[in-house]
């Protein structure tokens, strides 16, 4: 179902008759429409990089803020506390007092509010204040979001260099080859149905391909820097990502065969006109795909190639300046555009949720869905998974791709044939806004999602039970006692 | 490929100090290791031979600065072995108790910074966090946050401030639900036992003989604690254990089994003020003034030449010794040699041969969980 | 109550072990006695006064048939003013910790009323008195306690004391380009500007001397 926003359409047309119409009669007659395709993806390509690079603002501010918060470095309210800050750093402490005709007696009620409910207040322990403003749903509000900028221009004005062993022409080639091939999978990534950069028709493949050209760019950075750490670093690197390059397109491969096409907005649309989205007809291959993606974009539980505990910075330490920069960029960037093809894959792109049945159109143009979306899936997958995981060895994740990760994705595909071929109702398809119900499955409407989410679940429930209690016990602290201990029970009252 | 050494150099942010250790390396696989210790050498054994029996206490707590306490209670005790100082009980007890939460703020130190090189970046500013709260506890006692100057040759230098007792108590009861907290977030996640399962064996009669003590060994399943086998201060009169970690395999023990220990030794220690504070003679809430005979009593100065002390203690990372000889300068005021035994500086050349054949990822795990501090083994 | 070893069962256990080296080394140069400290709380522990030359059979005794498994803390001493034979001096505190063999799944489990006598842990200290002279010599231990390799170690590099049969001997707390012969821990090396009366009256160091700049004194 085509999102109702279409930019595409929109310049495309309009150009192509501008055009047309002012090259009519001039020797650049014959070019009119190619000139004013040109400058229609010009300007989308500007519109979907320029929308991508200011919503990453989101991204990276989600990913500090909820780090934060886990580690309960912040209270609930100190980001409200710290708006104001005056000379020699003095907060203003309650500063919405000061502001004129009492507009900030709301403000001082959301503070108080806070701190009842997340702060300390709630809990018996007035000794213990110094440590923190506990509580598990802490508020912070907009201080911080341009933090990344400040960042982005502080690496701007740092020094260059460049070692001097070094293989100066591929420590320099290095960067380029990773942003760049970043930078243009987000011109192939619709945003919608009508906002992208460009549409082939097999732009799955085209864009995965130029994911994988990333690996080589890594892998040059570590050996050029003449560094032994970095070369480690390159080296691990280069083995994890292709090791999950494989799970990663298999379980792609799987969406696009469930889809019936290589387009990623075909995908989406068959979601919508089928009736129900991959998520729930593929658990085990979206699960597949956000580990091959946590792996392929380098982030902690996988981030062996840049630990800093061994490595400092891995691969990436003799770069400094801009090129550190953006190759930090890139590597968000990455997780970016790995969330919004979460999105699109599984989650139904820019459709709302609940979309067939609603009665009439969407109201919220699709680019904000698939937003939402992508932004859902890296605050709940993505950094949750940094904040609470240490870091696999990099021979384990190596065993990890090669040994388990790859006979599921086999699995997938499998699964994905079957349920194509036999319990896909393909008469069923209805590109109308309230969709189809091409999954039915004997009569119970979506009963092949349902089964298999119903399954799946099974089978996760039945793996988070099955635990062997007594090797838990026998690993378990033994206190060797002499006499039976005293009447205090650790960590009891 | 061929083997190339690495230098995980002085300035690493694995090594927790400064510290070398060069590794073979042949592709992954450590096939050889070197230690290279001394970059802190600060000369404190020849530095001491100048100063006055109390004038070298503050030194005693710069030796291993995360762990203050423990070190100046352990040259206090050599200092009254050679002076033959008596201490009074309730000064015992206030000694016993800042030990404690010396080592409780040790342990947090040694989780913080074992977590973020595990690759658990939350633990670091979890474990600060709740070191605060004994930092505080501590500078009640002893002035400073980290180098506290607070015991004295026959008593303590001031005693337990009034109310200290009551936050004490809170704060060792609020932190008993955080090492829940802790084993919740750590033994639960199989990343975290796949890192440390099966990873830097060491059996216990290797590392005796190797001279390795503390925590390293109890993980090992021996039953050995400086506190009940060379026993001082008050430790008998309190309730405790001994942490021990049975290994499950003849291997020995791996770095799971010191974590483990060192996590229980945290609940021992919780148990151990709980029981103090209410034992503790003279009363929780009462303030004695400084110099007061309840907290210290008048030792002798001076110590005649041929006279000898030493002692044995269990410091946060294994068996610390302090040998004094006395009839030193001044007539005897200072001692004639004064020789630090730190388990660290015999730990260090062990565990870098130990880590051959592991892989370099391996490195921060079996080091790390051997918890180096490397003031005291330079000294 | 923690574990409890009695002060009896200990006391018996060290005047058994000092009599064992006495019967066992009557011929001469070794002298053990069991010692208490000042401090009635802690522990009796044994002195063993013995002479370079008989160290080593003692210390093979001490592993082999005491069951001291463990090398503690190797300390040497100088002592310029001293009597003639006792110009240096080495102390090596060790330790005997009995271990069961720890087999997986077996449980160690120390019982005060099912400790024997040589199961008691038991602490020991080994004096060592050398002639004066430039060139101290003491024979090492370092095949038979792993822990006294390092031990030793130091003590050359700080004191200067050589261990006959050492392997590998090298600097480990001062750096390793130090003058040969140059050991700190020697009574004729002075402290500069750190010894009291100079710290004390001249905090900021106004009084150094230029050419002591940039070292580290």
């Amino acid at each position: 179902m085509n999102d109702w926003l279409n930019l595409y359409d929109f310049f495309f047309y309009k150009l192509h008759h501008l055009m047309v119409w002012l090259t009519a009669g001039t020797f650049l007659e014959s070019s009119g429409a190619d000139i004013g395709f040109f400058l229609a993806t010009m300007i989308m390509c500007l519109i979907t990089f320029g929308s991508i690079m200011s919503s990453m603002f989101v991204i990276l501010w989600i990913e500090r803020k909820l780090y934060a918060r886990v580690n309960d470095r912040r209270g609930a309210t100190t980001a409200l506390r710290s708006l104001w800050v005056g000379e020699n750093g003095v907060t203003a402490g309650e500063w919405w007092n000061m502001i004129p005709y009492g507009l900030g007696k709301p403000i001082g009620a959301l503070n108080g509010w806070l701190n009842k409910v997340a702060g300390n207040d709630g809990h018996s322990h007035e000794m213990v204040n110094r440590v923190g403003n506990r509580s598990w749903y802490g508020v912070t509000i907009f201080p911080g979001f341009f933090q990344n900028l400040a960042d982005g221009m502080k690496f701007m004005i740092k020094e260059h260099m460049v070692p001097e062993r070094a293989d100066k022409v591929i420590f320099e080639v290095a960067p380029f080859l990773v942003i760049s091939s970043t930078i243009m999978i987000l011109g192939l990534i619709p945003l919608s149905s009508g906002i992208y950069g460009a549409n082939p028709e097999l732009s799955v493949l085209f864009a995965f391909a130029i994911f994988g050209i990333a690996p080589l760019g890594v892998f040059f950075a570590g050996w050029s820097s003449n560094n032994k750490y970095t070369l480690l670093g390159g080296i691990r690197s280069a083995a994890q990502l292709t090791a999950y390059e494989i799970p990663l397109l298999l379980s792609i491969l799987s969406v696009c065969i469930m889809a019936g096409s290589f387009n990623f907005i075909e995908i989406v649309n068959f979601q919508h006109s089928a009736g129900v989205w991959l998520l729930f007809l593929m658990p085990l291959g979206a699960v597949l795909y956000l580990v091959s993606m946590i792996a392929e974009v380098e982030r902690i539980p996988f981030d062996m190639p840049e630990a800093e505990a061994e490595l400092v910075e891995g691969w990436w330490t003799e770069y400094g300046g801009m090129r550190f920069g953006l190759l930090f960029a890139a590597e968000y960037m990455r997780v970016y555009a790995a969330c919004i093809l979460f999105a699109h894959f599984f989650l139904g792109g820019w459709a709302s949720p609940f979309a067939g049945l609603v009665p009439g159109g969407p109201l919220i143009p699709g680019i904000i869905w698939t937003l939402l979306k992508a932004w859902f899936i890296f605050t709940v997958i993505f950094v949750w998974a940094r904040t609470a995981l240490p870091r696999i060895r990099t021979d384990q994740i190596l065993e990890f791709g090669w040994r388990m990760l790859l006979p599921l994705s086999f699995l997938q595909v499998v699964l994905a044939v079957i349920y194509r071929l036999y319990l896909f109702d393909a008469s069923a398809l209805a590109d109308t806004t309230s969709g189809g119900w091409a999954w039915d499955f004997m009569g119970i409407p979506w009963g092949v999602p349902i089964l298999t989410t119903a399954f799946w679940l099974g089978v996760f429930w039945v793996f988070m039970n099955d635990e062997n209690l007594e090797e838990d016990q026998e690993r378990m602290f033994h206190v060797q006692t002499l006499t039976p201990a005293g009447k205090h029970t650790a960590g009891q009252e | 490929m061929a083997e190339m050494w690495i230098t995980m150099g002085p300035q690493h942010p694995m090594t927790h100090g400064l510290w070398t250790m060069r590794v073979k390396v042949d592709g992954e696989t450590i096939t050889d290791t070197e230690a290279e210790l001394g970059y802190i050498h600060r000369g404190v054994e020849k530095i001491c031979e100048a100063r006055d029996f109390t004038q070298i206490t503050p030194y005693c707590d710069r030796l291993c600065y995360v762990s203050a306490m423990t070190w100046s209670h352990s040259y206090v005790m050599a200092a009254e072995d050679l002076l033959e100082a008596e201490v009074p009980e309730r000064a015992e007890y206030i000694r016993l108790m800042a030990a404690e939460i010396q080592r409780l703020a040790s342990h947090l130190m040694w989780l913080g910074a074992f977590g973020p090189d595990i690759g658990n970046l939350t633990l670091m500013t979890w474990c600060l966090r709740d070191r605060e709260m004994f930092l505080d506890l501590l500078q009640e006692l002893g002035g400073s946050r980290m180098h506290y100057n607070f015991p004295r040759v026959g008593g303590v230098k001031r005693d337990i401030p009034i109310g200290w007792a009551d936050r004490m108590r809170a704060k060792v009861k609020l932190f008993e639900h955080r090492i829940s907290e802790y084993e919740m977030l750590l033994d639960e996640s199989t990343i975290w036992l796949v890192r440390l399962q099966g990873v830097g064996y060491a059996t216990a009669e290797d590392q005796i003989n190797a001279g390795v003590t503390g925590p390293n060994i109890r993980a090992a399943g021996v039953n050995t604690d400086a506190r009940w086998t060379n026993p001082y201060s008050v430790y008998d009169q309190v309730d405790w254990e001994p942490a021990v970690e049975k290994p499950t395999s003849i291997k020995g023990a791996d770095c799971y089994d010191r974590y483990r220990v060192r996590m229980e030794e945290m609940r021992q220690s919780c148990r151990m003020l709980l029981d103090a504070i209410e034992k503790i003679p003279g009363g929780s809430n009462t303030h004695y003034q400084p110099g007061d005979e309840m907290i210290l009593t008048k030792a002798p100065t001076r110590a005649p030449e041929g006279a000898t002390g030493f002692s044995t203690y269990e410091c946060t990372r294994g068996v610390s010794q302090f040998y004094l000889q006395g009839g030193g300068d001044s007539r005897g005021k200072n001692p004639y040699r004064v020789s630090v035994r730190s388990p660290i500086f015999i730990t260090i050349p062990y565990v870098a041969k130990l880590m051959i054949g592991y892989k370099i990822a391996d490195i921060p795990a079996i080091m790390g969980s051997f918890d180096p501090c490397i003031g005291e083994s330079d000294r | 109550m923690g574990i409890a070893i009695t002060k009896e069962q200990n006391s018996i256990a060290a005047s058994a072990i000092a009599d064992a080296i006495s019967k066992r080394f009557s011929d001469g140069g070794v002298n053990a006695e069991s010692v208490a400290h000042s401090n009635d709380k802690k522990f009796d522990f044994v002195r063993i006064t013995c002479e370079p030359n008989r160290w080593r059979a003692v210390a093979k005794w001490m592993r082999y048939e005491g069951g001291v498994n463990h090398c503690s803390m190797v300390t040497g001493t100088h002592f310029p003013d001293g009597p003639a034979e006792r110009g240096w001096e080495v102390v090596v505190h060790l330790m005997k910790w009995p271990i069961s063999n720890v087999a997986a799944h077996t449980m160690v489990v120390h019982d005060a009323s099912k400790f024997k006598t040589e199961d008691v842990p038991m602490e020991f200290e080994v004096v060592i008195p050398l002639a004066a002279g430039d060139s101290p010599t003491v024979p090492t231990v370092q095949d038979i306690w792993v822990g006294a390799d390092w031990n030793e170690k130091e003590t050359w590099d700080l004191v200067g004391i050589d261990f006959e049969g050492h392997v590998n001997m090298h600097r480990v707390l001062n750096p390793h380009d130090s003058p040969i012969g140059f050991h700190p821990l020697q009574r004729q090396h002075k402290i500069r500007y750190h010894d009291f009366n100079e710290m004390y009256d001249d905090p900021q160091g106004f009084g150094r001397k230029p050419v002591d700049e940039g070292r580290v004194k």
